[in-house]
């Protein structure tokens, strides 16, 4: 059960603050737009929170381009939009005291072989939905999501979309329930990012003696000999903390857990 | 839920116990018997020793058991005699019953056995209904049968006095041993045991059976066996069928019966009824297959489980207990379904939860999963609890210590029940409860101790009635005298006697019986390594270290004032609902919340969702409450500062309800700033749904405006034409001031400033005639050139003053300014003094300002030392839970009592309920109960008898009580989706008046009075059914023992926050019991202390600690004297005669006065109560008058009252809220009503408000 409603407010109300700044290349007024200040929450998707920014910079965009859809970039890599806006800072910012975060928006030259097109509101909902499940099937055989009804996805959605904390959570706790029988997920939802990826491996949150794993025990079996520091919401955790506990309270919305990792 | 105990016995046959709110097994302290196997129900266990006697340990009860008995003594008038007990032989008895059918002379009344004790000496009856008797006691009667009246009168042939005398069952918490068959005890032993039938639908509460088997495979029933006779009454054989041979039996909670025989087959009793609780016949069961055998079994409600030789556990469905009384197939069930798992013995608990203990392992299994949808479960978890060990357990000194130390309690009994011996005579005693006839031999006690008993009365051999010694306990030979019925209701030696020993020794028996496990909460007993309590994360160092980073990860001050990407702050709700305004019609609307950073409004728009009926800001919203009724859910928004002042909502589903709930109580809250702990000075209130509300002076405290000392009230009236009437809600104490300035017209001849008082209203041939009261009439007349100062007092004016010049001038602006002092009003007009006008009325009185006449006023302002308080302003919140009363006291200490009796104690917390747990703090699940009640009513016609075809004007076949109101049955709907039924309709054996057999009551027509018997003329007769539904919520409330309360109230003693409180309650039957060691911050306090009373209680108030009064169920009030710092309880209760024609009901104390509520909903005020004289004189009466009566809907009188420090505030059957103003040391009284809102209410508790 994930009841540490301490960690989970801390964990929910996490933002970034993002200095956007249209390309200079695409501007086509006299003047140069000011930068556009947002600070955005770390578990959101940037589709969800741009819309303001979008208003903000149409303007200065040539008329033909100004119904493209809009990419954002930063130090050269366009951003995956379909990574929660945390995973994307921890993975991009490697070095501390990056703030505020430097990204250019873009109208033009959509780079259609590094990113999907279609970043509007619905498609990042049946993205987050689908991550959901799959996280419910690793972690319940999906007896849990494919119980609930279309307004409990709703709702989720909802509360992620509108920030609202209760809301969330008061059908996600659903999803972080444990069985009488097991005590314990099935399998912890995760992903690993390094290079230019992800790495995913069934891991269970105990061992055969029933005792429960922690981050260690997921290190040594995802990078056996290697020694790697694994980042998350911004912050390191501390190797000894059970995996199960981890899922339940450090996960992203989607259930996932996105752990960056560091050589 | 409160705790409740799993029993066990272990391979050395010593009995522990594993409460649910612990983790470890504790010993019951060793008396030098073990056990074999037990039983158990709440606060009652039943065990058969190693010596396969029977023995009984009461344990836990708040309230000692007492049954009081009574004797009539009956004389006769005879002509030369006068009244001698020489009575006619027809007559009855000398000494009887009260209706003279039995035989009860004084020395033939003995105590049922060895393990009770009585409570002082035979002592006469001093009261008849409420009424002081003389001190002989006597009443008097034209004949036996006929009514008794006090006082003789001429035609007095009889009298009668009844003498009363309490009996206690003093062996609580130790074992006490049921006698056995026969004079040799070894001849027939017992081999099992078992109680239950603490459930039988419709029995008299407080009923239980007791079953046993012998070791000739006879059956025993234990006859009278209940809460006030624990031990009945002797053993009655049961006949089984030829050729069965019992050896297990056991009874489940409704009075179901399984046995088990030699063979392995079963044997089931049937038709255990309330009228029949042995049952008429048995059943046979087949066991689960041809070579299993039963060895074991245990009936639950619904369940019944076995265990066969081959120790393979079985469950039998089809069970139903509530319905096996009439029905064999429920009793019996359908078939045997085979469970995993192997156990040596089993145990069904009350509520179906299973219990088992293993047989490889001998370890304590639960079974998990079990609901009422499963009855079967999922799979055993084995429980894992260390053993507490008394390291003295075969230790004489143990017992050695005990006895010392409860002689110094002996020491402070009541002499008559203690005659003074030494030591040492019985330190050589055998120190063992009472066991074996044996160890206590009849003969050598009347000459160990050799103070004769003085009184012959007091003292007398008693021939147990089925227990084992013929001899009356006595303290100093009985060690089941000393525990101390009083004290916390622990069964264990004291903690530093004990050692503990974390071995798991093995079980050889576990009783689930007295043990309610809720299997959503499961207690602490399954620690295992899996999962882990998140209890021991909380400090683990690296969700700490978690914690801090991400805490760090931005520095929020830099970024303080950057814009949000998702804006919180701002929000609109809306939804489709249903609205009524007033009294109004519903009609289809669309509701539009919107919140804007710190305001709101709520729009309410035509079905089109573009015009606009009426919207108005959230700040006017004074209180939410819901007024669901069933199958529709409401809420009601009181806006009193509009018209109409009341909006119903109704929506579609409950989810909806409580969204829209929760929206309004957190934007209302945020405007209020009620939110977060409310203050210890709260009022509460409680709605006749059960909703508990708060209202938090603090904040009008922070909103009155102030200057010095003083709370100020400023009107703006220039937008206003005369006639002009202000409420004025200011104390008017002395010091408070009241300044108005104006301007007088140009044309202007009289006017007047008038300071009114509520009128007095008189009842005259069913109408009411209003009498004005002005306290202050200030009448500048310009044509006769002077000021008239005058009062009217219940419509007649006093004597003129018209002194002095006239200062005022037409057509001129002017101030005014009344200054109130003890004496008079000292009046200013432009700050010059102009007269004194010495109060006629008490100027306390004052509640309206009434200008008339041709002048303009611009600005008044009111100064008052006290808050300025208008009733109509307060804004309530509500508080999680369901209760029917709540009592607070001033340092925030408080008291709720459900429904269905059982205490609450205040957390400290808020929220609850529908508020999520973001606005929730300290809350637990909290759950309620209630009946609802239908009348089936029939007439009786020469043709068919009683038939339900009446008359045409007859009331319906199933109603209500009044008749009025049609319901049948399957009408019944629950309130909410929080509801269930937990109960079937049931015929309800318990009306007033008394029912048959059958449950029915007759009466001559049917608004007459019902009684049990039918007479020649009795045409109707009418029977109820009840049916119980609970409610299950959360709330700021944590349940208080197992004690049930019908009324309590709190005071502390000192001024100081960590005070000791004086709490003072009413158990369900009226005692009166005293709570110790209730400060702020041990708000449940530690026992109860029983204060006895003669008459059964039904309402107690406690004011400043010394204060306490009390109603009793007949009406008339008592008060408590003798109470002092040292001496909390009192010492005796003085009586106090009810008011004129009126009954009290409910009554409540404190500095301010004594105030009471009978049951024609009319208010009384003590009289003349002083410091000397706490009782005061006499009872004034206070009616409603049309005021009060236009408060709310069907109005009709007072419903309840709560008496403050400086205010007393009302509720009536109406549901309004009313404050009485005009209280002060000449009127204590008071002079009117200030009008809340109609907010349903139905309790409220002022005394915290200061």
């Amino acid at each position: 059960m994930a009841n540490d409603r301490e960690i989970l407010r801390e964990v929910w109300e996490g933002k970034l603050p993002i200095s956007f700044q249209l390309d200079p290349d695409e501007v086509v007024e006299l003047q140069q737009p000011d930068p556009f200040y947002l600070m955005v929450p770390r578990l959101s998707y940037f589709p969800l929170v741009t819309d303001k920014v979008r208003k903000h910079f149409l303007r200065y965009v040539a008329n033909d381009k100004q119904d493209r859809e809009m990419w954002l970039e930063y130090d050269g890599q366009p951003m995956k939009w379909h990574y929660p806006i945390g995973v994307l800072y921890d993975l991009l910012i490697t070095s501390d005291d990056q703030l505020p975060w430097n990204i250019t928006v873009h109208f033009d030259k959509f780079p259609e072989n590094q990113i999907y097109k279609f970043s509007n509101k619905e498609t990042v909902e049946s993205y987050f939905m689908a991550c959901l499940k799959e996280a419910d099937v690793l972690k319940h055989r999906g007896q849990i999501a494919s119980n609930m009804q279309k307004k409990d996805h709703n709702q989720l959605w909802l509360g992620l979309q509108n920030d609202k904390f209760d809301q969330f959570w008061a059908v996600n706790r659903k999803l972080m329930e444990v069985s009488q029988e097991q005590e314990h997920f099935k399998y912890i939802p995760f992903k690993c990012y390094l290079d230019d990826g992800y790495r995913q491996k069934l891991i269970k949150p105990v061992d055969e003696d029933g005792r429960r794993k922690t981050l260690q025990d997921l290190i040594n079996e995802m990078f056996p000999g290697k020694n790697v520091v694994i980042k998350t919401h911004g912050m390191i955790p501390p190797l000894e903390t059970p995996l199960q506990w981890m899922s339940e309270h450090l996960s992203y919305p989607d259930n996932f857990l996105h752990l960056c990792v560091q050589t | 839920m409160p705790s409740s105990l799993l029993f066990g016995i272990n391979s050395e046959g010593r009995v522990h116990t594993l409460s649910t709110t612990g983790t470890m097994w504790r010993e019951i302290p060793y008396a030098g018997q073990e056990f074999k196997k037990l039983s158990a129900v709440p606060h009652f266990l039943w065990a058969l020793g190693g010596d396969h006697q029977i023995y009984v340990y009461v344990h836990g009860l708040d309230i000692p058991i007492r049954v009081r008995e009574e004797s009539y003594e009956n004389e006769r008038w005879l002509p030369i005699e006068g009244f001698s007990s020489r009575l006619l032989p027809t007559d009855r008895y000398h000494f009887s019953n009260g209706d003279g059918t039995v035989d009860r002379s004084i020395d033939k009344i003995r105590l049922p056995s060895m393990a009770w004790q009585w409570e002082g000496d035979w002592q006469l009856e001093l009261t008849l209904d409420g009424q002081p008797l003389d001190h002989q006691g006597w009443t008097y009667a034209v004949d036996f049968p006929s009514q008794y009246y006090s006082k003789k009168q001429w035609k007095s042939c009889v009298r009668r006095r009844l003498w009363v005398r309490s009996r206690r069952y003093s062996a609580m918490n130790s074992w006490c041993a049921i006698a056995p068959l026969h004079k040799d005890a070894t001849s027939e032993p017992f081999i099992d045991i078992s109680i239950g039938g603490q459930s039988v639908a419709g029995a008299e509460p407080g009923t239980m059976l007791v079953w046993a088997v012998t070791s000739h495979n006879r059956v025993m029933f234990r006859t009278g066996v209940s809460t006030k006779s624990p031990e009945g009454a002797r053993w009655n054989p049961i006949q089984v069928p030829l050729g069965s041979e019992v050896n297990q039996i056991n009874v489940g909670p409704t009075g179901l019966v399984w046995a088990s025989l030699l063979d392995g087959r079963a044997l089931v009793r049937t038709g255990v009824t309330r009228d029949c609780l042995t049952g008429d016949s048995w059943v046979e069961v087949r066991g689960p297959g041809d070579n299993l055998k039963i060895s074991q079994l245990s009936v639950g409600s619904c369940a019944v489980w076995a265990i066969t030789q081959n120790k393979q556990v079985w469950f039998r469905k089809g069970v139903k207990g509530e319905g096996a009384g009439m029905s064999e197939e429920l009793a019996v069930g359908c078939g045997w379904v085979e469970m995993v798992g192997r156990m040596a013995q089993i145990s069904v608990a009350a509520n179906d939860q299973v219990f088992a203990v293993g047989a490889d392992d001998r370890l304590v299994y639960y079974r998990s999963g079990v609901a009422n949808s499963d009855l079967t479960g999922k799979r055993w978890k084995a429980l894992h609890a260390p053993l507490q060990v008394s390291r003295a357990s075969s230790n004489a000194s143990l017992n050695r210590d005990k006895f010392h130390r409860s002689f110094n309690a002996l020491q402070s009994r009541p002499s008559s029940m203690c005659e003074p011996s030494t030591i040492s005579e019985w330190e050589d005693h055998s120190h063992s409860a009472p066991t074996a006839p044996t160890s206590l031999p009849v003969g050598d006690l009347t000459q160990k101790f050799e103070t004769q008993p003085k009184n012959p009365k007091a003292w007398s051999p008693v021939h147990s009635v089925g227990s084992i010694v013929g001899t009356e306990v006595h303290p100093e030979v009985d060690e089941s005298v000393w525990s101390d019925g009083s004290r916390e209701s622990c069964i264990f030696a004291e903690d530093e006697e004990l050692g503990w020993a974390e071995y798991e020794a093995p079980w050889s028996w576990v009783e689930a019986g007295a043990c309610t496990v809720d299997p959503t909460q499961l207690p602490n007993w399954f620690a295992e390594t899996g999962g882990g309590a998140s209890q021991t994360e909380i400090g683990e160092p690296w969700r700490l270290k978690i914690l801090q980073e991400l805490k760090l990860r931005l520095p929020t001050e830099k970024y303080k004032n950057w814009q949000l990407a998702v804006d919180t702050t701002s929000w609109v709700h809306s939804g489709e609902a249903r609205v009524s305004w007033g009294s109004g019609q519903f009609v289809d609307c669309v509701l539009q919340l919107e919140w804007v950073q710190t305001t709101g409004t709520l729009t309410v728009l035509n079905p089109d969702g573009a015009s606009t009926m009426n919207l108005f800001s959230l700040n006017d919203i004074t209180c939410v409450q819901c007024c669901s009724e069933p199958g529709s859910p409401r809420l009601a928004l009181h806006v009193p500062r509009h018209a109409p002042s009341l909006l119903r909502l109704q929506f579609s589903s409950d989810a909806q309800l409580e969204e829209w709930q929760t929206h309004f109580a957190t934007t209302c809250g945020k405007l209020h700033q009620a939110l977060g702990k409310p203050s210890e000075e709260s009022v509460w209130a409680v709605t006749g749904l059960g909703d508990v509300f708060i209202w938090d002076p603090t904040q009008l405290e922070s909103n009155q405006l102030r200057e010095n000392d003083y709370y100020v009230q400023k009107f703006d009236l220039s937008g206003k034409e005369s006639p002009i009437k202000v409420a004025l809600h200011g104390s008017f104490n002395p010091g408070t001031t009241l300044t108005l300035t104006g301007c007088i017209g140009d044309d202007a001849d009289r006017i007047g400033i008038n300071l009114d008082a509520h009128s007095t209203y008189k009842l005259r041939h069913k109408a009411y005639s209003e009498f004005e009261n002005t306290c202050l009439h200030f009448n500048p007349r310009f044509t006769d050139g002077y000021i008239v100062r005058n009062s009217m007092i219940e419509g007649k004016w006093g004597k003129e003053e018209c002194e002095g010049e006239m200062p005022l001038q037409k057509g001129h602006e002017f101030t005014l300014k009344i200054e109130t002092t003890e004496d008079a009003f000292v009046i200013y007009i432009d700050d010059k003094l102009f007269t004194h006008y010495r109060h006629r009325l008490p100027p306390n009185s004052v509640s309206m300002l009434n200008i008339w006449g041709r002048l303009q006023p611009f600005r008044l302002v009111i100064k008052c030392p006290d808050i300025i308080l208008d009733p109509l302003n307060l804004y309530w919140r509500q508080v999680g839970g369901h209760l029917r009363r709540v009592e607070s006291c001033r340092v925030g200490v408080t008291w709720g009592i459900g429904y269905d009796h059982t205490a609450w104690v205040y957390t400290g917390g808020w929220g609850g309920g529908f508020l999520g747990p973001l606005d929730s703090h300290n809350v637990h699940p909290m759950t309620d109960s209630q009946d609802y009640r239908v009348y089936e009513n029939q007439r009786w016609n020469p043709v068919t008898g009683y038939t339900s075809a009446g008359l045409p004007t007859d009331r319906y076949m199933w109603s209500d009580a009044t008749g009025k109101q049609k319901r049948t049955r399957d009408q019944v709907k629950l309130l909410s989706v929080k509801w269930q039924w937990v109960s079937d309709w049931m015929i309800d054996f318990h009306v007033p008046g008394g029912v048959d057999r059958d449950g029915w009551q007759y009466a001559v027509d049917f608004p007459s009075t019902y009684h049990a018997h039918k007479n020649f003329t009795d045409y109707v007769r009418r029977r109820r059914w009840y049916r119980r539904c609970a409610v299950a919520t959360t709330g700021p409330w944590q349940e208080l023992g197992h004690t049930k309360l019908i009324d309590v109230s709190l005071e502390p003693v000192k001024d100081d926050l960590d005070s000791v409180i004086s709490v003072w309650a009413l158990a369900s039957g009226g005692q009166a019991m005293f709570r110790t060691g209730v400060t702020r911050s041990n708000p449940t306090g530690t026992g109860w202390e029983h204060v006895t009373s003669d008459q059964p209680l039904a309402s107690i108030s406690c004011g400043s600690y010394n204060l306490v009064w009390a109603t009793g169920k007949k009406g008339c009030a008592y008060w408590r004297a003798g109470i002092n710092e040292n001496k909390l309880e009192g010492e005796r209760w003085v009586c106090v005669e009810p008011p004129n024609g009126g009954q009290l009901k409910q009554i409540s104390v404190n500095c301010v006065g004594v105030w009471g509520v009978d049951h024609l909903g009319r208010l009384h005020v003590r009289r003349e109560v002083t410091e000397t004289f706490p009782e005061g004189t006499h009872w004034q009466t206070i009616t409603v008058d049309p005021l009060v009566l236009n408060s709310a809907p069907s109005t009709t009188g007072f419903k309840h009252v709560s008496v403050g420090r400086n205010e007393v505030w009302a509720t009536t059957d109406g549901g309004a809220m009313l404050r009485r103003t005009g209280i002060c040391k000449t009127n204590p009284g008071g002079s009117g009503w200030f009008i809340g809102i109609p907010g349903n209410w139905q309790h409220v508790s002022v005394r915290a408000f200061n």
